[in-house]
C-alpha cells in the first residue's frame, strides 16, 4: 500500500501517547494535526538514515551503526538530540547484555538438566558402543589375516 | 553489579505504561513483548523497531542498518515528536487555543530552521 517511502508510517497510538505526555495536560490535538506530526516522523527518520549512511559510507562501512545516527542527528543540527540519545544507547546495550546473559543463563540451566537424564541413557549407549567396537575388531583381525 | 540493575528497575518502574501499546503493533522485531523479566526494557523504546527497520530499509542506498542503529533512530524519532509537538503547541498558545492545529505544526516548521527538511514534506 505504502507508495512512497513517506507513507510508511509509525502507529498511530504510540505517536498521539507521546505527544499527549509532551504536552500539558489539557491540551487536546486534531486528528490532521496529529497525522502531520506523525508523518513527519517518518520522513525524520528517512531524513536521518541518509545523513547516516553517508557516514556509514565515509567509513567504508557498509552497516549503520549508532555512531553514524549520532553523527547524522549533529548534521541534522539536532545536537540537542545527541546526549539523550547516548543515555539511552547505553541503557539498550545494558540491557542487551542482560538478555544475553539470562539466555545463556537458562541455556545452561537446560543443558544441565538434559546432561542429568543423558547420563542414564548414555550408560546404556556406552555399552552398546563397546559391542560394536568388539565386533570392528574382530572384522580387522580378519582383514590382517586375509592380508 | 547488583545495585546498578536495582537502580535500572526502579527508573524504569517510575516510568509507567509504555508497555502497551507494542503489544497491538505486534511486529516481532520490537524488543520483547513480555515485561516480566527486567523492568528496565521498559522505557527504552516506544516505537516498534520493526517499523523503523521497514523506513530504514525504503532507502535504496542503505544496504545493511545494525540492531543499536535501528534503536536509535527510533528513540530519536520519539524526541523528534516531542519536540515538535511542543514547538508547536507554542504557536498554539499564542493563539490562546488548546487544541493544536495543523496550522500550528506549519508555523513551527517554518519558524524552526531544524526543521526546514520537513518542508513540502507533509502534504
Amino acid at each position: 500500500m505504502a507508495e512512497r517511502p513517506e507513507d510508511l508510517n509509525l502507529p498511530n497510538a504510540v505517536i498521539t501517547r507521546i505527544i499527549k505526555e509532551a504536552l500539558p495536560e489539557g491540551v487536546n490535538i486534531s486528528k490532521e494535526a496529529r497525522s502531520a506530526i506523525s508523518r513527519a516522523a517518518s520522513v525524520f527518520v528517512l531524513y536521518a538514515t541518509s545523513c547516516a549512511n553517508n557516514f556509514a559510507m565515509k567509513g567504508k562501512r557498509k552497516t549503520l551503526n549508532a555512531s553514524d545516527v549520532l553523527s547524522a542527528m549533529e548534521e541534522m543540527e539536532f545536537q540537542r538530540f545527541v546526549t539523550p540519545l547516548k543515555e539511552a544507547l547505553e541503557a539498550y546495550r545494558r540491557e542487551q547484555k542482560g538478555k544475553k546473559e539470562a539466555s545463556e543463563q537458562k541455556k545452561k540451566d537446560k543443558d544441565k538438566k538434559t546432561d542429568s537424564e543423558e547420563q542414564d541413557k548414555s550408560r546404556d549407549e556406552d555399552n552398546d558402543e563397546d559391542e560394536e567396537r568388539l565386533e570392528e575388531e574382530e572384522q580387522n583381525e580378519e582383514e590382517d589375516v586375509d592380508n | 553489579m547488583a545495585a546498578a540493575a536495582a537502580a535500572a528497575a526502579a527508573a524504569a518502574a517510575g516510568s509507567g505504561p509504555a508497555r502497551e501499546e507494542e503489544g497491538p503493533a505486534g511486529e516481532a522485531a520490537a524488543p520483547q513483548p513480555q515485561a516480566p523479566t527486567s523492568a528496565p526494557g521498559a522505557r527504552l523504546s516506544r516505537l516498534p523497531l520493526a517499523r523503523v527497520k521497514a523506513l530504514v530499509k525504503a532507502d535504496p542506498d542503505v544496504t545493511l542498518a545494525g540492531q543499536e542503529a535501528i534503536f536509535i533512530l527510533a528513540r530519536a524519532a520519539e524526541l523528534f515528536v516531542e519536540t515538535i509537538a511542543k514547538d508547536a503547541y507554542c504557536c498554539a498558545q499564542q493563539g490562546k487555543r488548546k487544541t493544536l492545529q495543523r496550522r500550528d505544526l506549519d508555523n513551527a516548521i517554518e519558524a524552526v530552521d531544524e526543521f526546514a527538511f520537513l518542508e513540502g514534506t507533509l502534504d
